[in-house]
């Protein structure tokens, strides 16, 4: 239907439409002097019609962002086109309660806003309508689903049985490390440990038993390492740290404090006392390596000679 | 000569607007009753030659003071006027002897039609009248939700074509925890699918609450000539009919009456995601008392039940009793 198609009483059932439709609708003229102001804008407001109508939007509502509305709406005269705005960047332009006052997840509503050039007789852009869409539920569900989401990535990050990062969030740790190194050319260093004889432990206490000195394992290395140091749980007895910005040396001091301290430890559990070692292997970054995977190769070729020599040392990795 | 009028009706809301709706040149002598055993106890003195009763009251109800009435031989001329407005309702009343059937709010152009068509007003002198009915803002809601509750009854039992059994409203004012016990309460009792919609207009707030007994369901598809299987969808289905209907009458009865309009936000199913009692948990900390106005009904011969709650915000209540004022005065 075209607007010459119209007819006077035509123009009753489509006010009464413009005044019932669920969304604000605003039409201000150059001026910014409100022209329409629908059965939306009024009940949300509290602010009936009549007591708006011919006034200036801004002196109506003081609260207004002026200087942005204006930004917008002067842009719309100017281009003819319209412009939009979400709640994502600016939550409401009018602060109204939520549609579910009692009920409601939000305690406003969320607003869509959009300015559409509205074209007199003449074809002059005289008046700008603005249409006010209340989004609450939807952006109240996005922003729930990424909180979500977030809890999701902070609990897949971890390892359930040590609280250390887990494989996955660790090694993934290492690879931008090394990424890191190859910007800065500052060395930093890879430590792999094993637990010695974990199956005779398994074996000898049971699974259970196993679990608890993983678990020690891993609160002796939380308490040896530096805040900066990243660890994780590499598989079942087999643990990663990465020292950011650290030599060899100094990764060898940490190494044999630590492994000093598991030769000291003495798990109880169901009444008897476990007392277990550990393997260490060192690796420094340096320019022959391109992935992380070959860093890793590295330290687990020294923990291997660690292995090899007896058990219960460091060794650092020598080409 | 002056006729002696008899207003029984459990609301003091209703019955001022009743003595108010009266012809003024009409010479009265008027005597409230506020249920049906007080209403009895006046005619048998000799104060009722015409009877406005309601239908809906405690104690003694309004279509059993009828039946009292044949049964003891009392004579007086019985204008029903009532909440309820369903065919039903208007036959029965009818069959049991009453001379007129008229809707609430009483309007008083409709009251001299029906009066000068059984010619009981008689051409008295005009009379000073004067009444004093103390009536507060509790019972002025609850005749408001009444009317506006029959409006709705009367379209859902147009629309499923049975008799709907609704009580007197309830009125309170709630804390959330209080809300939330309440809610909780029909998740607990049995599985409840419920419909919330939010409103707003003339500075009043809150949301309507539609609670259905999900059991009530399979009634509901039968009553409405369902064909098909009642799954999830059929069933979502079922009931934004059975809420649009309810929830949008309501609204409009009480918005009628005070003589404004709300806008109506989009419904919400609930029950099926979200636990009635979680609702008001979510967002307890924002809101401290809510007037709330709890309103049942039930479909006669059939399993179906179901309450329909308005919540207010506590800042609609100084506009909603200004609203109210207006109709008091």
């Amino acid at each position: 239907m075209s607007a010459t198609d119209l007819e006077l009483t035509d123009l009753y059932w489509l006010m009464d439409m413009l005044q019932s439709i669920d969304v604000g609708l605003i039409v201000v003229d150059r001026g910014y002097q409100v022209q329409i102001w629908n059965g939306f804008m009024a009940n949300h407001s509290g602010i009936r019609p009549d007591r708006v109508i011919g006034r200036n939007l801004f002196a109506a509502f003081p609260d207004l962002p002026r200087e942005w509305f204006s930004r917008k709406a002067e842009s719309v005269f100017l281009l003819k086109s319209r412009a939009f705005t979400t709640w994502e960047q600016r939550p409401y332009l009018f602060r109204f309660k939520n549609y579910r006052p009692i009920t409601g997840p939000a305690e406003f509503m969320y607003q869509n806003i959009t300015f559409i050039p509205l074209v007199s007789a003449d074809g002059a852009i005289n008046h700008v309508g603005v249409i006010i869409y209340d989004v609450t539920d939807t952006a109240v569900g996005k922003l729930e689903l990424e909180a979500a989401n977030r809890q999701l990535e902070a609990l897949s990050r971890t390892d359930r049985l040590t609280e250390l990062n887990n494989r996955g969030y660790w090694e993934e740790c290492l690879r931008q490390e090394l990424l890191r190194v190859r910007r800065t050319n500052r060395p930093s260093t890879l430590i792999m440990l094993d637990i010695d004889h974990f199956k005779k432990v398994n074996d000898t206490y049971g699974h259970q038993a196993g679990d608890e000195v993983i678990r020690q394992t891993a609160a002796t290395l939380r308490r040896s390492i530096r805040a900066t140091d990243v660890a994780g749980r590499y598989g079942g007895e087999e643990f990663g740290i990465t020292l950011v910005d650290t030599r060899a040396d100094d990764a060898m001091v940490l190494a044999e404090r630590l492994r000093r301290r598991i030769e000291a430890l003495e798990v109880a559990y169901d009444g008897q006392t476990i007392r277990y070692t550990i393997s260490l292997g060192i690796a420094e970054s340096c320019e022959g390596i391109t992935d992380h995977a070959q860093w890793l190769e590295r330290s687990d070729q020294a923990l291997y000679r660690s292995k090899q020599g007896g058990r219960n040392r460091a060794t650092i990795f020598q080409e | 000569m002056t006729t002696r009028i008899l207003i029984c009706d459990d609301s003091s809301f209703a019955r001022k607007q009743m003595a108010r709706a009266l012809p003024a040149d009409w010479a009265v002598d008027i005597t409230f009753a506020a249920n049906g055993e007080e209403g009895l106890a006046a005619i048998r003195s000799g104060k009722g030659e015409i009877l406005f009763l309601d239908l809906n009251m405690p104690v003694l109800d309004g279509y059993q003071v009828l039946r009292r009435l044949a049964s003891q031989d009392l004579q007086t001329k019985v204008i029903v006027v009532s909440g309820d407005m369903q065919p039903e309702a208007h036959k029965r009343v009818m069959a049991l002897g009453a001379l007129a059937f008229m809707q609430k709010p009483i309007d008083p152009a409709a009251l001299a039609g029906v009066l000068d068509r059984h010619g009981l007003r008689g051409t008295g002198a005009a009379a000073e009248r004067a009444f004093d009915v103390q009536v507060d803002a509790r019972d002025c809601y609850q005749e408001i939700a009444n009317v506006a509750m029959g409006r709705a009854a009367d379209l859902l039992a147009r629309l499923l074509d049975a008799f709907v059994i609704m009580p007197i409203p309830v009125v309170n004012m709630l804390e959330p925890t209080e809300l939330h016990m309440a809610l909780d309460h029909v998740d607990g009792r049995q599985a409840a699918v419920g419909v919330c919609q939010g409103f707003i207009g003339s500075g009043i707030a809150g949301e309507a609450l539609l609670i259905l007994n999900e059991a009530s369901l399979p009634d509901i598809a039968d009553l409405m000539r369902f064909k098909g299987e009642l799954n999830d969808g059929a069933q979502v289905e079922l009931l934004m009919d059975i809420a649009s209907t309810l929830i949008g009458a309501c609204l409009k009865g009480v918005a009628d009456q005070l003589d404004i309009k709300f806008s109506q936000g989009h419904p919400q199913v609930l029950g099926r995601h979200i636990k009635m009692g979680e609702l008001v948990r979510r967002n307890a900390a924002r809101w401290r008392k809510t007037l709330a106005i709890e309103m049942a009904c039930e479909i006669r011969d059939r399993n179906v039940n179901c309450s329909l709650l308005l919540l207010f915000t506590e800042d609609s209540i100084a506009p909603l009793n200004e609203l109210v004022s207006y109709l008091n005065d």
